[in-house]
């Protein structure tokens, strides 16, 4: 697998000889299989240098993380829509510290679908903290943008369709198309920064940000690319995607209640969670501060059952992970889960970590942030990564908040309720997906 | 300024992006005030929204009723009037 990379990447490097002949010198160690045409290369560690956060719990990181810190809720009653009452679920996870006009202010991004709106918010707060800038206006070629959605602009249609079928009203807004896209977050972060390199989003539901973090790290590593904006984002709190969940019988009526024997579904949300990762030494070579080092990524898929989710999947996204960080299950200090509050998702994960961890299941500490923020779907993952980061910052370890009354099948120390103090060197960020998808990125500390 | 140019004016520099403070007036040439053809686009929209009307437009083919700030408002009473003609 990392032979094919390696074979597609340097393909591309042909009008960049400087480039080419640090891969080629590289190459001088060149391991030559026993099948011929196999090679192998240096592989460039990868570290992050700037995140930015859009959540119900608060817009920036470090509001985020205080309010994680503190156990709050950002969940409550729904004000974007007309709460009918044929609806189960009348609360979601809505962001209303964000103004685009204020805070991101570009005329390109004002008039596009909220989802990309909450991804340049985020985009922009990790660009401005990686001190990047500069290095992309005078060439951002070497840089890449992904930032995908689970479903893009699903707000932008609904209304179009309303406006067209029900209402009748035969003009469409000539912005309707582009909004929806689901790559227009990626294209509109490329056009404020000129980045000029591989721009596209990626869709995997839930896991999308973690996808798009772990096509960039790995674009890193290999040699592609010596930086790259990763991420995810999710606006989709409409009716008609509340109906749309609601008839899949995932949502609670009351909360979100990760791991506990109460829990009966999740609840929407929605944000952003954007990384800027870097090749360490370009970031070490432009002085930039390092956050952390992604230390390993792992995908995986069950081939199983859309909402069925399988035990060896997320196990072996895990232990891929594991496997690329050169890192033992016992050596993880927290794991922030997936932990949806479905009946399926939060046992299913608890025995994938039992089935990965062994013995050390019973000490690793792991949260289900998503009590606090909710499901911010595609827009999720990294938000949860930026939890990981910041639990290594602060040595703390963030709550599963509505954890009173456990489920037995869920025995692990999901941290219930009250965020504690811990030495905290690396993290586990899972997100398993709708359809069986499944990721796994483990963070540790910057490169000494 | 009459209504309809004033409304026309304030629609173009919500959709200027740079210098909204810029002065305009019926002279000014569209391509002066950095509006590209989806600003354009969504300009045609916001007037027809303002004044009920609909305005014969196609991005990829030429129009002289789109080169001046003037040309537009020009276009807009004619549409306006013959829209109120048409309701009479």
């Amino acid at each position: 697998m990392r032979d094919i990379f390696i074979v597609q990447f340097a393909g591309g490097l042909a009008d960049r000889p400087s480039l080419s002949l640090v891969i080629l010198n590289n190459l001088v160690g060149f391991k030559l299989a026993k099948h011929s045409m196999s090679k192998t290369a240096e592989q460039r560690r990868v570290v992050v240098t700037g995140q930015g956060v859009v959540s119900p719990v608060g817009t920036g990181v470090d509001k985020f993380w205080a309010a994680l810190k503190k156990g709050e809720s950002g969940i409550g009653p729904i004000t974007y829509y007309e709460v009918t009452d044929d609806l189960r679920c009348k609360i979601a996870g809505e962001v209303h510290d964000f103004d685009v006009q204020k805070d991101v202010g570009d005329i390109n991004v004002v008039r596009a679908d909220r989802f990309s709106q909450l991804a340049a918010k985020a985009a922009m707060e990790a660009v401005e903290q990686s001190g990047i800038a500069d290095t992309l206006k005078k060439d951002g070629s070497r840089t890449a943008c992904i930032i995908g959605s689970g479903s893009g602009g699903l707000t932008t249609l609904e209304t179009g369709y309303r406006d067209l079928y029900r209402d009748k009203i035969m003009r469409t807004n000539p912005l309707t198309l582009l909004r929806t896209l689901g790559s227009s977050a990626a294209a509109h972060v490329s056009m404020m920064y000129n980045i000029t390199g591989p721009t596209f989003g990626v869709v995997s539901a839930c896991a999308t940000g973690s996808h798009a973090m772990g096509l960039v790290y790995q674009m890193i590593k290999y040699g592609a690319i010596d930086a790259g904006v990763a991420g995810g984002s999710e606006a989709s709190l409409n009716w008609g995607a509340q109906r749309s969940w609601e008839a899949l019988f995932v949502l609670s009526p009351a909360g979100c209640f990760p791991f506990s024997k109460k829990r009966n579904g999740t609840i929407l949300s929605e944000g952003s969670g954007i990384m800027v990762l870097e090749d360490y030494e370009h970031a070490k070579a432009r002085g930039a501060t390092i956050l952390a080092e992604v230390m390993g990524f792992g995908m995986t898929a069950d081939a199983g059952d859309m909402v069925h989710p399988k035990v060896e999947g997320a196990a072996g996204a895990m232990k891929l992970a594991l496997k690329d960080a050169g890192l033992k299950p016992e050596d993880i200090d927290y794991i922030n889960a997936h932990g949806t509050a479905t009946k399926t998702n939060d046992v299913t994960e608890t025995n994938a970590i039992k089935s990965v961890f062994g013995d050390a299941a019973k000490s690793v500490a792991i949260s289900s942030t998503k009590s606090m923020h909710g499901h911010m779907l595609g827009g999720g993952s990294l938000v949860e990564g930026a939890a990981c980061i910041k639990a290594m910052h602060d040595n703390f370890i963030p709550p599963t908040i509505n954890l009173n009354d456990p489920d037995p099948d869920c025995d692990l120390d999901y941290t219930p309720n009250k965020g504690v103090e811990k030495e905290v060197t690396y993290t586990m960020n899972n997100s398993l997906a709708f359809g069986g998808l499944n990721t796994v990125a483990i963070f540790g500390p910057a490169p000494k | 300024m009459d209504e309809v140019a004033t409304k026309i004016v304030e629609i173009l520099k919500k959709n200027m992006k740079s210098n909204p403070d810029k002065e305009i007036d019926m002279d000014t040439e569209l391509t002066d005030l950095d509006i590209e053809s989806l600003d354009l686009a969504v300009i045609v929209f916001d007037i027809e929204d303002t004044f009920g009307i609909e305005i014969p437009y196609n991005a990829n083919e030429e129009s002289g009723d789109f080169n001046t700030v003037g040309s537009v408002v020009n276009k807009v009473r004619e549409l306006v009037a013959e829209s109120s003609d048409a309701t009479a």
